[in-house]
């Protein structure tokens, strides 16, 4: 049998790098900086997201894209935080968002009137690292319920950040976690990261968390990740 | 876990470059994985046997080749000469 070889050298995620691109192309023109949370699954995503919209809801237009394997409760969690829409991604299975996801969920976001925006991305600390979703930076979140070493676990998630938040401080007195270590941890794997320490909960940290975000919205903070 | 999402792209790009006509005739795909490109290769190898021997795919198989770094890239696409262009 004659076979007939077709060189190609294309990169395989060519066509998601290329959407990311319109993201930010899109956002960029809006002036509209994105923080795309990632973390393992319970790690207090939602929560912190939850206590942001309280937090600064009458100073920020923020809208949200949050995506999960199943289920809109997420969404639903926050819609009642928030008079914007909380655009829910669904992804069937999937374990993470893809731009094309993303820039579908902004076609009904108003992005002239949005302040910033937060893409909620699904619980998983290894596939959502290969993927750009056109943010401005990736914000890496994990809990002392989770294990200090965990930046040395899922090394490409951290190096990939740009912040972390470090949440349920408040469990600290009860849990045999070394928070030195975990910081130095995630810095051996990424020098630059910049630490945030909440308790999403108590509300214990959230200012600077909040702090760093209106510096966000009025263009003060570098892209990073 | 994300191995399926991949592979569906590179029969994305396999159909790109020998049209959907052809797909029935691709003996072979190659990829370039980086140890560092955050792939399972086991289960992107698994994931590809399986989509290409099923419709529109026939009896094609992945060559995976291995390297250090994060590349992840379609390198080329064998089909069987028809003697067409």
């Amino acid at each position: 049998m004659a076979v007939r070889r077709i060189e190609v050298r294309e990169k395989v995620m060519a066509k998601n790098d290329e959407l990311a691109a319109e993201v930010r192309r899109r956002l960029t023109e809006h002036g509209v900086p994105a923080l795309n949370l990632v973390s393992s699954p319970g790690s207090g995503k939602t929560t912190l997201l939850e206590r942001t919209l309280e937090t600064l809801g009458d100073r920020l237009t923020m809208a949200v894209v949050t995506g999960d394997v199943q289920t809109q409760n997420d969404a639903d969690r926050l819609a009642s935080r928030t008079d914007r829409l909380v655009q829910a991604v669904v992804t069937g299975g999937a374990c993470h968002l893809d731009a094309r996801q993303v820039l579908s969920a902004l076609e009904e976001v108003s992005l002239g009137d949005t302040d910033l925006l937060f893409i909620e991305n699904v619980g998983n600390l290894v596939c959502p690292a290969s993927w750009d979703l056109g943010e401005t930076a990736k914000v890496v979140i994990f809990s002392v319920t989770e294990g200090e070493d965990k930046p040395l676990k899922y090394p490409r998630m951290f190096e990939r950040s740009g912040y972390c938040v470090l949440n349920k401080t408040d469990l600290l007195p009860y849990l045999p976690f070394d928070v030195d270590a975990a910081v130095s941890y995630a810095r051996e794997v990424n020098p630059d990261l910049r630490f945030f320490f909440t308790s999403a909960l108590t509300g214990n940290g959230v200012d600077a968390w909040c702090d760093f975000l209106l510096e966000q919205t009025r263009g003060e903070v570098e892209v990073a990740g | 876990m994300h191995e399926l999402s991949i592979a569906l792209d590179v029969c994305r790009i396999a159909e790109e470059h020998v049209g959907a006509r052809a797909l029935p005739r691709v003996t072979a795909i190659g990829l370039d994985v980086g140890d560092r490109a955050g792939i399972e290769i086991d289960n992107l190898q698994f994931c590809l046997e399986a989509l290409l021997a099923s419709p529109p795919f026939g009896s094609g198989v992945p060559d995976i080749t291995r390297l250090s770094g994060d590349e992840l890239s379609v390198t080329y696409v064998e089909v069987e000469d028809n003697g067409g262009p």
